[in-house]
């Protein structure tokens, strides 16, 4: 019988409560799903040793609903709750309501959440901490010409931005002082118009600069860690598509000093367990690994496991579920800072189920057919199955492929085998896409920033019929295609004969030779 | 047994033989009356592999008598069925193609009419989903591109446009129902 925890809650549905659930079955702990309506043929309900009903489909009735899930904690006996990432994994009210209750929330204390999981609380500890972060005016603007002082003290090109904002709505590049007035009002409008509130304010504009993130994490007894980086900058509207560790642009030094600043952040807010400081950082290019500016910007914090941390457990060799719950029980990191070694590449390409040459339109339905690759270097986390449909309600990704291989360019051609072996019928995927990024030089190059995707796809777009020319070496006949399909049509006509049932026969040869020895 | 089969847009004739399910090993087909030496292996009722034989790009040799230095070497590609609402697909080596059986005289006759700019048009659904919104009533004129619907599907809104300029001749949607992919929400004339 195990010490500490006996049996974890899981507040999560997808491929991150079937993760969850993999690290419990290791560690000896019972595991506990819980599911909406739509769930209730899901993977993480299967693999789970109990499940429990939460509510309708719709999130604000099931998967949010803390009060329902404390519940069931208590019905169930589990003595944690893992809240895995969206949801409830940031909520600081219902780690207390955990707490209350007396369940282990695995995840940061409710104080350090709230300092680091706000933006503008978060900025105020960074300054604190003496993190770097883009200048700029940290309340909002009275009038366009506050803004005109305040740019010329930061220097242009400076970005107007929604206080409220988000998703690119109320923002407005300024290259010349010629330019703010205009800017200013149509910022102000546009935000009044999407956020009910004008307040703009104003930060230098970052050219071209990358996602790059640190992993930390923390125990009870002090200790804090940062586990190397993630560069995450192929993104399309602000979320991440692919995401890769180490970045190929980080040298050890660059990755010590942001290490140690969010190692700083996080230890001044009292964090405990897995956690992740976002950077924008400007100036890197492969060639120019070590800018003489500094280059990296405080953007964020998340309080909780990521997506993307496959990456970073295949270049460090840890797992960091294992560790978030070792941690939660009380246990002193087992390593120290010095045994972070990092090794080999990793990278993550996040498959989800949209029509990404028609608009990314979403595409949830029925699977009917399946082909998961394998193989060396492979890893797969995903709670998919062929027959399974995948419901309107929620996140359309489906899975998350992981290649890793001695070398970035090892991985690349890792995962562009998968890649080819990784076939899905029934709904659309983005598989195409990777295809697409993984064959561009720039990106091969490592030169990639956060607008890069949006760049890749629009310059496809105007070059209309680049996609067929680039397989044209490749393409399959067209007499291959309907041979195929004429077989398909054919044996849906026609029942498949009688099997022979090689199986049987190598009984009956067993068999023989069994007697005969 | 011969099919006509709607590929992409393309009209083909294939012509498989009498014992192709039973057949194993190397069968002759005929695609648009040309011979083709395959080997069809059923490994499950969506999964084949096909062994094309004679490939169309690689010519044999001319001259039987005098062995070809350089066989064409036998293509191994992995067929996977796609049966989706849209309708039937064939992914072959990661490429996607959409089939239908095909009657070969309505389908010349459908390539004759045009693309029906004229007529009304049906706006369909794209994915299953919720109607959140419309954004027109019977009768509106409507631009071509102007919005139509909206539908919402995995936290997602996407607006649907109309295909032509002209005048909305029926809204089928209403507001907080389920559609399926392929069902008609509007009809722009």
């Amino acid at each position: 019988m195990r010490r500490g925890i006996q049996k974890i809650l899981i507040a999560n549905r997808g491929e991150i409560a079937l993760r969850v659930i993999r690290a419990c079955r290791e560690m000896g702990i019972r595991s506990v799903a819980v599911y909406s309506d739509a769930d209730r043929a899901a993977l993480h309900v299967l693999m789970a040793d109990e499940a429990y009903r939460l509510g309708p489909a719709p999130a604000t009735e099931s998967y949010l609903r803390g009060d329902l899930i404390l519940d069931l904690a208590r019905r169930s006996g589990a003595d944690a709750i893992h809240p895995g990432y969206g949801f409830l994994s940031e909520n600081a009210d219902f780690a207390e309501a955990c707490q209350r209750a007396r369940v282990v929330f695995i995840g940061p204390p409710a104080s350090a959440m709230r300092t680091l999981g706000s933006k503008t609380r978060a900025r105020q500890a960074a300054d604190a901490a003496g993190m770097p972060r883009v200048p700029g005016s940290v309340s909002g603007l009275a009038s366009a010409a506050e803004a005109l002082q305040v740019a010329a003290a930061i220097g242009y090109p400076v970005m107007l931005k929604a206080a409220a904002g988000g998703g690119g709505k109320g923002m407005r590049a300024v290259t010349l002082p010629a330019e703010m007035e205009a800017a200013f009002q149509t910022a102000g409008s546009e935000a009044e118009r999407s956020f009910g509130s004008s307040e703009v304010y104003l930060e230098k504009l970052i050219e071209r600069p990358r996602h790059i993130e640190i992993q930390l994490i923390a125990d009870t007894h002090g200790n804090c860690l940062y586990l190397g980086e993630r560069e995450c900058s192929v993104q399309r509207r602000h979320q991440k598509v692919i995401e890769e560790a180490p970045s190929p642009v980080v040298s050890e030094a660059l990755r010590r000093r942001m290490g140690e600043a969010a190692v700083r952040l996080a230890q001044s807010a009292g964090y405990v367990n897995a956690g992740t400081v976002e950077f924008l950082v400007a100036g890197l290019e492969p060639a120019n690994p070590e800018p003489t500016s500094p280059a990296f910007y405080f953007l964020e914090m998340n309080t909780r496991l990521q997506v993307e941390h496959p990456v970073t457990e295949l270049v460090t060799g840890l797992d960091l579920v294992q560790m978030q719950i070792r941690v939660a029980e009380g246990d002193p990191l087992p390593l120290g800072q010095q045994d972070v070694q990092l090794r080999g590449h990793a990278i993550e390409c996040r498959i989800y189920a949209e029509d990404w040459q028609n608009g990314f339109l979403p595409s949830p339905g029925r699977i009917t057919r399946l082909a998961q690759p394998a193989g060396p270097g492979i890893r797969e986390d995903s709670a998919v199955y062929e027959g399974w449909v995948v419901p309107l309600e929620y996140d359309p990704m489906l899975s998350k492929l992981i290649a890793y291989a001695g070398t970035r360019e090892a991985t690349i051609a890792r995962m562009v085998r998968a890649l080819d072996e990784y076939a899905v019928g029934g709904i659309k995927t983005n598989l195409g896409l990777f295809q697409r990024i993984l064959a561009d030089p720039d990106f091969r190059a490592g030169k990639i920033h956060t607008g890069y995707l949006q760049q890749l796809l629009a310059s496809d777009a105007t070059a209309q019929s680049s996609v067929a020319q680039r397989q044209e070496p490749e393409a399959v006949p067209e007499d291959v295609l309907a041979l195929a399909a004429a077989f398909f049509v054919a044996s849906r006509e026609t029942p498949p004969p009688a099997s022979e049932a090689p199986a049987s026969r190598w009984a009956a040869a067993a068999h023989r030779e069994g007697l005969r020895a | 047994m011969t099919l006509w089969l709607d590929i992409g847009g393309r009209l083909r004739k294939v012509e498989l033989p009498a014992n192709h399910a039973t057949a194993s090993g190397v069968v002759t087909c005929l695609v648009d009356d040309r011979p083709l030496q395959v080997d069809a292996q059923r490994l499950t009722p969506g999964l084949l592999s096909l062994l094309l034989l004679d490939p169309p790009a690689n010519p044999t040799s001319p001259d039987p008598n005098s062995p070809n230095p350089n066989p064409p070497p036998d293509l191994q590609y992995r067929c996977i069925l796609d049966l989706s609402p849209e309708g039937d697909a064939v992914l072959v080596n990661g490429q996607r193609a959409p089939f239908a059986l095909a009657d070969p005289r309505s389908l010349r006759a459908r390539r004759g009419a045009g693309a029906g700019a004229d007529g009304p048009r049906p706006v369909k659904a794209p994915m299953p989903g919720r109607v959140v919104r419309l954004l027109v009533a019977a009768g509106d004129e409507v631009a071509a591109q102007q919005g139509l619907v909206v539908i919402e599907a995995t936290k997602m809104q996407n607006e649907l446009k109309s295909p032509k300029a002209g005048r909305v001749a029926r809204v089928a949607a209403q507001v907080g129902e389920t559609v399926q992919s392929g069902d008609i929400l509007a009809v722009v004339e």
